[in-house]
């Protein structure tokens, strides 16, 4: 698995075991589940004020308020539609299924849930690639705080749309790690002509940022894309949505994912190690103890 | 609701490994402990072959879908409940991390669960993985046997929810039995049975060979295993339910519809005697294993008997159930009877030994069901890093850069009245 999925398996799992056993006729039981996701998102299945047939789907975001500034609501009520319900307290978004009414293409539907977390994302790129393409400059630049000390920068030229991320590091060894990563992914425009610039830059804020009060620190790192209209046309831009919103995730499961690889590198380091050892073991004493045939044991003097 | 990030709870078991979120009540993810990678003919020492170059080490499947892969080979880095291939365990827990639960592990504590008897290096190379690998905040390992304990809580009193009780786990490959007192495993005591899951399968399908003409022959294991778990339950005594049956037969005997995989024709199949046979091979495991012949109960009584003399008493009023194994209707009240049987012949003896000097205190023999009985492991899990005392419980990943991995080597005991 190179790049992360958008999908969470677990609220489709969760979700799809129930419409299955409400489609195969079997009472439907008790629902109250939490789940998380990347960016501290926290799920909440449930079954709608005791009523055990209507499943309740709601979904927290630290930052939605920031989405809803660009049209995070709108979004989601267009891709939703009548699922669409009342936001349970504490939550921001709910849909509601109906497990009476379960509709024929409900594998769909449930895809589309798995994605729930993707398209709260969605709106900011969205918004900020129609600019684009409308050419309309001087937006605002959209800020999503989307981790407590982690923050997103979205601007629009008529050219283009920069994505900044920020990113923390909490062990000093996944700076160099990141550092090394991110060298790759530069490079990695020259094998492929068409993947978007990357800028990373350790400690300060890259030059579009330098107005505001973005964090510097020893920990910090600052990741820009550059998309250009080849990204962010209709035809690519969902996938470019699906790649970007998960990027700083991406980066840190890889650098963890080095790290496993280099502590496989070490055991097996390791074994080679302890087998030079082994055979180092000085030789035991030639004893001069021999036996004569009828097995008794004599000590020859030389 | 916002605030800490819910904890994760990953249990990871010789057959399959149960993944989800602290509050809730059944695991998210229920997945084999497999793994499928790729490897190399190349010879020598095997660390060193699976090395590769670029982005190899990240292609490879977990769970189910490592069976569905094609041109990879299937490796289980868990084997009798210990780890024994590091290098795969640690890329297993990052699939179970990234993929599945989609959580990033510096904003989560973790519990994972360890077999009892586990060495405490183990749980230090655990804990090396998941501090220096995944960063992770916090972790508490806790030991199977002590979760499954705390799983039964749930149904009881506060003033009930002690750590002293025997554990009854029976998953499908092997059955433990495991006294703990206080919370700690009495390791020298514990005791295995090769009675569990799979001996009842095979059992109940051999009973069907002998009978049924109609089960084709390529389903007839899974076709075993849904009347193990559809219809199956003990019963109290074999002669009589053989009469029952014979008298009422419409009553009792059940019809259960399959269809053929290949041809796509129903078949169906009759259920009988199979329904109570099957799981009577725990308390009469001479029917379908001659070489092993000790009932359950019995077992569970020498067990006791072997335990320290002042944990026995409370040993004996905490049997706690555990697996998929345990969940046949009345195998609770059954191995209560029969193991009271047990014990009040020998309090009987001992009187008449004594004559009329002695009269013993009757012992109090409780078996404990609960309705989560199925994954008790995990729920007790679960239920444990709900609690706030887990995150005082729990090693910090301050403390582990301060002490280093040995500090995991002893997790402490909590959530208890004591």
């Amino acid at each position: 698995m190179i790049l992360l999925e958008t999908n969470n398996r677990v609220v489709e799992e969760s979700i799809s075991v129930r419409i299955k056993n409400a489609l195969a006729g079997n009472k439907p039981e008790n629902t109250n589940i939490f789940i998380s996701d990347y960016a501290g998102v926290l799920f909440h299945i449930s079954n709608l004020e005791g009523q055990k047939n209507q499943l309740r789907v709601s979904i927290a975001l630290k930052f939605y308020t920031e989405l809803q500034q660009h049209g995070a609501t709108e979004l989601l009520n267009r891709v939703y539609g009548s699922y669409v319900t009342e936001p349970e307290s504490g939550f921001n978004f709910s849909l509601l299924v109906d497990l009476e009414k379960i509709p024929n293409d409900w594998e769909l539907l449930v895809k589309k849930i798995g994605q729930f977390k993707r398209n709260c994302f969605a709106s900011v790129f969205e918004k900020y690639f129609d600019f684009q393409e409308k050419g309309e400059e001087g937006h605002k630049r959209a800020v999503i705080n989307y981790r407590e000390d982690e923050t997103m920068y979205v601007e629009a030229k008529a050219d283009r749309v920069t994505v900044v991320f920020s990113t923390v590091f909490r062990d000093s060894d996944d700076i160099v790690l990141g550092k090394v990563f991110m060298q790759e992914l530069r490079e990695g425009r020259r094998a492929s002509q068409t993947s978007p610039q990357v800028l990373f830059t350790h400690k300060e804020p890259p030059l579009e940022l330098q107005d505001t009060n973005a964090r510097v620190g020893d920990e910090v790192g600052y990741i820009t894309f550059v998309l250009f209209p080849r990204h962010t046309n209709r035809a690519a831009r969902e996938n470019t949505i699906d790649l970007i919103h998960m990027f700083r995730d991406y980066l840190h499961y890889h650098i963890k994912c080095t790290k496993a690889y280099i502590h496989s590198c070490m055991r097996a380091k390791t074994t080679d190690f302890i087998k030079v050892l082994n055979r180092a073991r000085p030789e035991s004493k030639k004893s001069n103890e021999k036996k004569t045939i009828s097995g008794r044991s004599f000590i020859r003097k030389d | 609701m916002l605030g800490r990030l819910p904890p994760c709870v990953i249990d990871v078991g010789t057959g399959y490994t149960k993944l989800g979120f602290a509050p809730n009540k059944e695991p998210q993810m229920i997945i084999p402990s497999a793994i499928a990678i790729k490897e190399s003919a190349k010879v020598g020492d095997q660390t060193v072959r699976r090395l590769t170059k670029g982005v190899e080490d990240l292609d490879f499947y977990i769970g189910d879908e490592a069976f569905d892969a094609k041109g990879y080979s299937i490796k289980y880095p868990v084997r009798h409940g210990l780890v024994e291939d590091w290098d795969l365990m640690e890329r297993f827990l990052e699939h179970c991390i990234f993929k599945y639960l989609r959580a990033e592990p510096e904003d989560h504590h973790f519990l994972l669960t360890e077999p009892p008897l586990n060495t405490p290096e183990n749980r230090e190379y655990t804990a090396e993985i998941m501090f220096e690998t995944f960063n992770v905040p916090g972790l508490y390992i806790a030991v199977q046997a002590v979760l499954a304990l705390s799983a039964s809580w749930k149904s009881r009193p506060l003033h009930e929810r002690i750590l002293t009780g025997l554990v009854v786990d029976s998953g499908d490959g092997v059955t433990h039995i495991i006294p703990v007192a206080e919370g700690y495993v009495i390791g020298s005591c514990i005791k295995h049975i090769p009675i569990a899951g799979r001996n009842i399968t095979y059992f109940i399908q051999s009973l069907l060979r002998e009978r049924e003409i109609g089960i084709p022959p390529e389903q007839s294991l899974e076709t075993a295993k849904a009347i193990k778990e559809r219809y199956s339950y003990i019963c109290p005594d074999i002669a009589k339910e053989f009469a029952k049956y014979d008298s009422e037969p419409s009553k009792w005997l059940r019809k259960y519809d399959g269809i053929n995989s290949v041809t796509k024709q129903p078949f169906s199949v009759d259920v009988g005697y199979e329904r109570f046979l099957g799981p009577e091979i725990f308390f009469h495991p001479e029917f379908s294993n001659p070489d092993f012949t000790t009932p359950i109960s019995e077992m569970v009584d020498t067990v006791i008997q072997n335990c320290p003399i002042d944990v026995r008493r409370p040993l004996y009023d905490n049997i706690v159930l555990s697996g998929g194994s345990t969940m046949f209707k009345d195998f609770g009240r059954r191995l209560q009877r029969d193991i009271k049987r047990v014990v009040d012949a020998r309090l009987k003896r001992s009187e008449t030994i004594a004559g009329d000097n002695l009269k013993p205190k009757p012992i109090d023999v409780q078996v404990y069901t609960h309705n989560m009985q199925r994954y008790a492991v995990w729920f007790g899990g679960s239920m444990l890093a709900s609690s706030p005392e887990f995150y005082t419980v729990c090693h910090s990943k301050k403390d582990y850069e301060e002490y280093g991995p040995s500090i995991c080597r002893h997790n402490p005991v909590f959530g208890t009245m004591m």
